[in-house]
């Protein structure tokens, strides 16, 4: 058990989901280092203005910033800035192979393949290579602060030399060069389907956040989900490496401890919505099922506005919920909310997380198939066998992420694919094999943990598409007393990759051994 | 019971590979030892995977060859010990009891079992199925572990249950919310093709492993393998 970690010493990202601080915008710029030393001055002047975990509360008397800025770094990325070759050979394959490499893990497949991605990925010599060395990601209330931020950063690149930003992201109006990806948070705190998104988030000891977001957040003990005994942090070593992890050991880490310390890897993928193909999934099948909102709903776990299936089985449920939850939040964020309604505010935003499966084993409710149960399965992979393992999270506490994402781009034509919108997905975790790919492979792009056969994660998995070009998932809506069971088929894949690697994610300290070439492994 | 569990047979046996080098040996591995011809034979000629001659012998559900060099090692304290010859270890699990099997293999695939055991101490005393039998018989070990992933029914049926499940997918995912009568029609047809009570066909392929090759004329377009 650890009470507390050095959170000043851990980058902001990893505890802190800056949507919840009200941070809708962000610039993720790239860069690729040509000179090692010039490389390592530049790392050197931008570690000042790096976020940390610190907490930030008014009982702290710490304000919010107007921007978040957080730095990461390839395998190669660290190589080009001179870091030790055994400290290097101490990353994992995953890691040192970078995202393309991986591609038969990942799914990254078909029309996922590296060969559509966004130029910026594909080194102009060799696409298959590594061509991102470093990423800066800057969160920012307002547009003005995210760009005086930008700009500062643009500056100490002009002084430093020896570092190169690479354009290459595609953008609005068939734009191919952007400098820099641009994402901003939608109306509604919604993605570009119309689903709430950034619901729930792992909680991990020491993290500093608000208590209240364990229940749902930590892992099942097997009492009540929607009580706090339900829940219990997760271990800190899940998402931070030098701490132990749930296996009660520490994850494997490059050496010197120090280098690694206070550090994780960030997944940085950027993933296109096809929004027509959604549309047009919905509202037909919807017609054949009954709903089509309901029929949305079946397909993520949660109704688009958030609530969750397994407690809101009816439409008009999840609407009076969302309603009154949204005409709460307003109060409470203008502060003219009374004590009862802030305290019925806390309730009802306890509820979007507070639940398991437990009494929803033959997945009437929420099918074993949607997206959030096949993601975040909490003690449902004991299928209702109470006391199969020795915790009700044996099978998915060493499978959680962090997921950091925010939207990009803006829907022109609901009717069509084209364009550029999707989500900038962030995930954090220490293990990239067990964690990230594991579910990517395992829980999105297969279906046995589930008992679903072949059947992929409807949303977000990759289904390929038979010899007429008709998509070729599918996926069984179970039925209860009253209603059959629904079986979709001809789903096509409606969530695209068109970018990404892997990252490094330094503490402060090792961000300032990079910078002074103090790395030392012997 | 050891290498019996229901109507599942685990069969080990340990073959001793022949020292030296063959008077007769397969092309291209002239001057090479037994041991090397039995890997020889195991990794390019008999075909693995989905051709293997084992995927013919009935009632087969899963089989391993390999070939042990010598013990592991430990380490300090423990005695560096060294095997007299090396082994072709077979492992094989199968539906009902050894002879019949066995008397199965040997009319199956007998050439390719020669082709293999001719290079392992003894086999020349085997002129016939009885004698093959009594061979294996002294080379086996007793087996406690056994394959999970089968049920206790015997192949053909459980081919045949893979087959039909499959089939049953694709005809509930085509014919959802068709009228009683139009679904009776589809159902008829559907017994008829698939013919349930016929183990012979249609059915699933002894051998397939993927499942775009186990039924023919079914082609399921994966999503890319690029």
């Amino acid at each position: 058990m650890i009470s507390e970690l050095d959170l000043e010493d851990i980058q902001g990202n990893i505890v802190k989901a800056y949507g919840r601080y009200g941070f809708p915008l962000a610039r993720f710029v790239f860069y690729r280092v040509e000179d090692a030393e010039k490389g390592r001055l530049f790392v050197q002047r931008v570690t000042p203005l790096v976020t940390t975990s610190a907490p930030w509360s008014k009982k702290l008397k710490v304000d919010i910033p107007a921007v978040a800025i957080n730095i990461a770094f390839t395998y190669e990325g660290l190589k080009s800035l001179d870091v030790p070759t055994d400290t290097l050979h101490g990353f994992p394959d995953e890691f040192t192979m970078g995202m393309k490499a991986r591609r038969a893990i990942l799914g990254d497949t078909g029309p996922n393949h590296y060969k559509h991605w966004d130029s910026i990925w594909n080194h102009p010599d060799d696409p298959t290579a590594q061509s991102v060395h470093i990423l800066i990601g800057i969160n920012g209330k307002s547009d003005k602060a995210l760009d005086a931020c930008y700009q500062e950063i643009c500056g100490i690149l002009e002084q430093t030399g020896g570092v190169t930003q690479l354009k290459g992201h595609r953008g609005p109006n068939g734009a191919e060069d952007l400098e820099f990806q641009p994402a901003n948070a939608l109306a509604g705190g919604t993605e570009h389907f119309g689903y709430a998104d950034g619901i729930s988030s792992p909680y991990f000891e020491g993290c500093g956040e608000d208590p209240r977001y364990i229940v749902g957040g930590g892992k099942p003990t097997g009492q009540d989900p929607a009580s706090p005994k339900g829940w219990e942090p997760l271990a800190a070593g899940e998402f931070v490496f030098g701490h132990p992890d749930e296996a009660g050991g520490f994850p494997e880490a490059p050496g010197p401890p120090l280098f690694s310390r206070n550090g994780t890897y960030l997944v940085y993928r950027k993933l296109h919505e096809n929004v027509g193909s959604f549309n047009a999934l919905i509202e037909e099948e919807g017609k054949k099922f009954g709903s089509k909102e309901w029929f949305a709903a079946k397909l993520s776990g949660r109704w688009r506005n958030g609530a969750p299936l397994v407690s809101f089985p009816t439409e008009e449920g999840a609407n009076r919920f969302a309603a009154e939850l949204g005409m709460l939040k307003g109060k409470v964020h203008n502060k003219t909310a009374t004590e009862a309604e802030t305290q019925r505010y806390r309730e009802l935003q306890l509820k979007l997380t507070a639940f398991d499966y437990t009494n929803d084993n033959d997945g009437a409710r929420c099918p074993f198939g949607s997206h959030t149960r096949r993601n975040n399965p909490r003690s449902a992979l004991e299928f209702g066998v109470k006391g199969a393992f020795k915790t009700p999270g044996a099978l998915s506490n060493r499978r959680r992420i962090l997921r950091r994402g925010l939207p990009y781009g803006k829907v022109e034509d609901a009717t069509r694919n084209d364009g550029d919108h999707g989500i900038v997905m962030m995930i954090l975790n220490v293990d990239l094999s067990r964690q990230f790919e594991f579910v990517q492979e395992q829980w999105i792009n297969y279906g046995n943990d589930f008992k679903l056969a072949n059947d992929r994660d409807p949303l977000v998995g990759n289904h390929g598409s038979d010899e007429n070009g008709r998509g070729a998932g599918r996926m069984v809506i179970e039925g209860d007393t009253n209603k059959p069971p629904y079986f979709c088929s001809g789903i096509p894949t409606l969530v695209e990759t068109r970018g990404g690697d892997y990252f490094f994610v330094p503490s402060m300290t090792c961000l300032r051994m990079i910078a002074r070439g103090l790395v030392d492994p012997t | 019971m050891a290498n019996q569990s229901g109507n599942a047979y685990a069969l080990t046996a340990l073959f001793p590979i022949l020292h030296g080098v063959p008077t007769k040996c397969p092309e291209g591995m002239e001057g090479q030892t037994h041991t090397a011809c039995v890997r020889h034979l195991l990794q390019d000629v008999l075909r693995v995977s989905e051709d293997s001659p084992m995927a013919r012998v009935p009632d087969t559900y899963l089989s391993r060859f390999c070939i042990l060099l010598d013990v592991p090692y430990q380490g300090a304290p423990t005695v560096l010990e060294h095997l007299k010859s090396n082994y072709l270890v077979f492992e094989v699990n199968f539906h009902g009891t050894l002879e019949p099997w066995l008397a199965g293999m040997w009319k199956a695939i007998e050439p390719e079992v020669r082709s293999l055991l001719q290079n392992c101490y003894g086999f020349d005393k085997v002129t016939d199925c009885a004698s093959f039998i009594d061979y294996v018989k002294k080379c086996q070990i007793e087996t406690t572990f056994f394959f999970e992933g089968s049920t206790d029914e015997p192949v053909a049926v459980q081919l045949k249950n893979l087959y039909l499940k499959q089939e049953f997918s694709h005809f509930v995912f085509a014919n959802q919310g068709k009228s009683a009568a139009e679904l009776k029609a589809a159902f008829e047809e559907f017994v008829a093709r698939t013919q349930p009570d016929n183990l012979e066909a249609p059915t699933w392929r002894p051998g397939a492993y993927q499942l775009e090759t186990a039924t023919v004329g079914r082609k399921v377009m994966g999503a890319g393998t690029q």
